[in-house]
């Protein structure tokens, strides 16, 4: 009854004081890191896209592939989990009455962690020493400090996981038997899969440095990419995970509705938990050395994540349609008139979902092996994951910042910078669907990725990709203007724009709500069963690499 | 009866040569992943039958210790190499397979779980954690195929299959032992 009253009381004082100061400087050190490396991400992206049209020569002590790599290692490992963690930080501090002292511990040591892991990994790509891209697949051999540097950098998210999984737990035991918020159990989730998919990475990255250093002669090349790939395909879906939690809990809210069943959001929370790490291996579906039968069960697992995303897809439009309605809209697709698309906060959210649409269709068709034999080393691969990581998560990460970046700071969201946003949500949309477009298509004409820009000879197969190239270069023009945009708003909400309060905006469940099963809550018995599934997924491919693997590879340095 | 249809089409589906032959071209998928399915068609099935005739289970089946020791001999039966190539080989031994693992494993499972007491189910888990680890190792160790149908690299496989499965259970035996449920329900 104490612990209940106490509850209460902090509760209300949260909602009376608003934002808790400590946790929102926390919130406010990652969000701010994060968008510092958008920009410096995006001039690079935008370097490497002229190059890769032929329109830039790059100066000679910077080349395209180091320019690859350090776009790559900005964008998706350092922009997406330094704005995850300052997003769910602040959602857990909000719905959860304030982080606990240790917690904030936890993640400020987090954070030294994460940027000492950064530094270590970014000098050996400026010294030229680690152009192998943000997949670092062996046998391309990286500087020890590069490997070193991921290991601090894990070991920094790891920190968060775990002042995450204390901060609900603690909760829960101040509020037995009750169902964890629905944002923070967002949090859960998306912290329990990054828990365990940080395990294979890191004893990946452990065995390489001994091979980097010399110690270890010889690397498993196969084991390797399964490893990263239980990791990388899974980093891929902790963004989604996170785009989603704010399309199920805050965009209802934003259009002034309910959200939609919360037995369906948990069960598709913890859906994706089980189901992810297996997905890794389709991104393995033409490596050698595994059976075709193994590849056909993979179809299956790989497909099965596809059933959660549909069920969200139909919870998203239903509770649109459904409020649309309430509001007056009318007709089979009039009630579209009655969304506020002329808030930055939804019609960036809204953008980021509906993109999810052919770029999920795009990544089912790269799934089934025949298909993937056809575009896997083109830059079809490429326009895929600008389309999923750059629409579908960026966009979703900026709609969030319109409120989520005002409200950590004390400030509002003022009607000019959300006019601004509005137009940077266009232009963004817009350059990705040159740049993404483009690059599908060139894909399908045989242009193969991870290469610089050449004419083979003035082939003119190789020609006929120009035109395309320009398309490219014409998004990368467009999406660097967004980039300056989002930044420019960023830094005002966060610094400059008038003082006052903005609401941390979750909806609330819906009227006559069935009560949710509380199995719902049993995360222990879910991760037992994720732990399963990954061992049946993976022990197929990693025995047969181990027990009949050929003679390891020395490292390579091709650059 | 709703479950009972979706038991039925699962096994059903199993069964079509095609899925089966599938299944069965691999060693892990033939005993880890349809073996178990259809175990679970069988659960899926079972529960119209304990609607119907609950005093016939409540008869044989009061404390759900002789269901689950029938379930522990089939599924025991069936990690056995011999069997495995007994079904690939005979029909009636794969038929046998289909009806056993359903009628005679599943169905039992399903009544006996919720009659079971803690100890009970704890001492099912430790059975299986101890039958695993042993089955495990016999498959990675042996020197010589076990299956005449199966190589000794898939034999192989199989054994970490049990093994990491085996791995898992202890991850749950430890998680409910240290962990006090009353403390947050």
């Amino acid at each position: 009854m104490e612990t209940a009253i106490n509850q209460t009381f902090k509760t209300k004082a949260t909602k009376l004081l608003g934002v808790n100061k400590e946790d929102a400087k926390i919130s406010k050190t990652y969000l701010f890191v994060s968008f510092v490396i958008l920009l410096v991400g995006g001039f690079l992206g935008l370097a490497q896209g002229l190059n890769r049209a032929g329109l830039l020569e790059l100066p000679s002590w910077l080349n395209y592939y180091q320019v690859l790599t350090m776009h790559g290692v900005f964008m998706l490992l350092a922009f997406t989990t330094f704005f995850t963690f300052g997003y769910l930080y602040a959602g857990l501090s909000h719905e959860l009455g304030g982080l606990l002292p240790k917690v904030r511990k936890f993640v400020w040591t987090a954070f030294a962690s994460k940027i000492i892991g950064a530094v270590l990994v970014v000098i050996p790509i400026l010294m030229n020493e680690a152009s192998v891209m943000y997949t670092f697949y062996p046998p391309l051999k990286a500087h020890p400090m590069f490997y070193i540097g991921l290991v601090f950098f894990a070991v920094g998210m790891w920190l968060c996981n775990v002042g995450a999984f204390i901060q609900v737990a603690n909760w829960r035991k101040n509020n037995k038997g009750k169902h964890v918020p629905i944002f923070s159990y967002f949090a859960t989730g998306i912290n329990v899969l990054m828990f365990f998919a940080l395990i294979p990475v890191a004893i990946e990255v452990l065995y390489l440095i001994p091979w980097s250093l010399g110690w270890v002669k010889t690397v498993n090349v196969m084991v390797s990419r399964t490893l990263f790939w239980a990791f990388g395909h899974t980093l891929v879906n902790i963004w989604y995970l996170t785009a989603t939690s704010a399309w199920y809990v805050i965009a209802p809210k934003l259009i002034g509705g309910r959200r939609w069943s919360d037995t369906l959001t948990r069960v598709v929370i913890i859906a994706l938990v089980i189901m992810n790490i297996t997905g890794g291996f389709h991104h393995q579906i033409i490596d050698p050395g595994i059976s075709l039968p193994v590849k056909m069960m993979h179809v299956f697992m790989s497909l099965a994540i596809g059933f959660p995303s549909l069920m969200t897809a139909w919870a998203m439009f239903a509770v649109f349609e459904k409020t649309a309605r309430k509001q007056g809209g009318k007709g089979l697709i009039g009630w579209y008139k009655k969304m506020p698309w002329g808030d930055v906060r939804f019609l960036a959210l809204f953008i980021s979902m509906a993109s999810f649409a052919p770029a999920g269709a795009g990544g089912i068709a790269q799934t089934t092996n025949q298909l993937d034999t056809v575009v896997h080393n083109t830059m079809w691969i490429v326009g895929h994951f600008h389309l999923t990581l750059g629409v579908t998560v960026a966009l979703a990460f900026f709609g969030i910042s319109y409120w989520l970046v005002p409200y950590i700071s004390g400030r509002v969201l003022t009607p000019q910078i959300n006019k601004l946003g509005v137009i940077q949500t266009w232009i963004w949309t817009i350059g990705m669907i040159f740049m993404s477009g483009a690059m599908h298509t060139v894909g399908l004409f045989g242009s193969p990725r991870r290469t610089s820009f050449t004419t083979y000879g003035d082939h003119a197969t190789a020609l006929g990709w120009n035109p395309y190239m320009m398309a490219m270069a014409v998004g990368g023009t467009l999406l660097i203007i967004g980039v300056i945009l989002q930044v420019y708003a960023v830094i005002n909400m966060m610094f400059f724009a008038p003082r006052g309060e903005t609401e941390f905006p979750i909806a609330e469940a819906e009227e006559n709500a069935s009560p949710t099963p509380y199995w719902t809550e049993r995360w222990g018995l879910w991760i037992v069963v994720m732990l399963l599934v990954v061992a049946m997924a993976y022990v197929v491919p990693l025995t047969e690499f181990i027990v009949n693997a050929p003679p390891g590879s020395p490292g390579f340095k091709t650059w | 009866m709703q479950q009972f249809i979706y038991g039925l089409l699962l096994l059903i589906a199993l069964a079509i040569p095609p899925i089966a032959h599938f299944m069965e071209s691999v060693m892990i998928i033939h005993m880890h992943m349809q073996m178990p399915m259809v175990v679970f068609a069988g659960f899926l099935m079972a529960r119209l039958f304990m609607d119907r005739f609950p005093r016939f289970f409540d008869k044989w089946n009061g404390n759900g210790v002789p269901g689950i020791l029938l379930f522990v001999i089939i599924v025991g039966f069936w990690t056995l190499p011999r069997s495995m190539d007994d079904a690939l080989t005979e029909q009636s031994v794969e038929v046998f397979k289909f009806v056993s693992l359903s009628l005679l494993a599943g169905f039992p499972l399903r009544d006996s779980w919720k009659r079971l007491n803690s100890l009970g189910k704890n001492i099912l888990f430790i059975f299986f954690t101890i039958l695993f680890l042993v089955v495990g190792w016999l498959y990675i160790d042996a020197p010589v195929q076990l299956c005449n149908n199966y190589l000794v690299i898939e034999q192989i496989t199989l054994g970490w299959g049990f093994l990491t499965t085996a791995i898992c259970i202890v991850i749950y035996l430890i998680y409910i032992t240290f962990t006090d449920r009353t403390k947050y329900e």
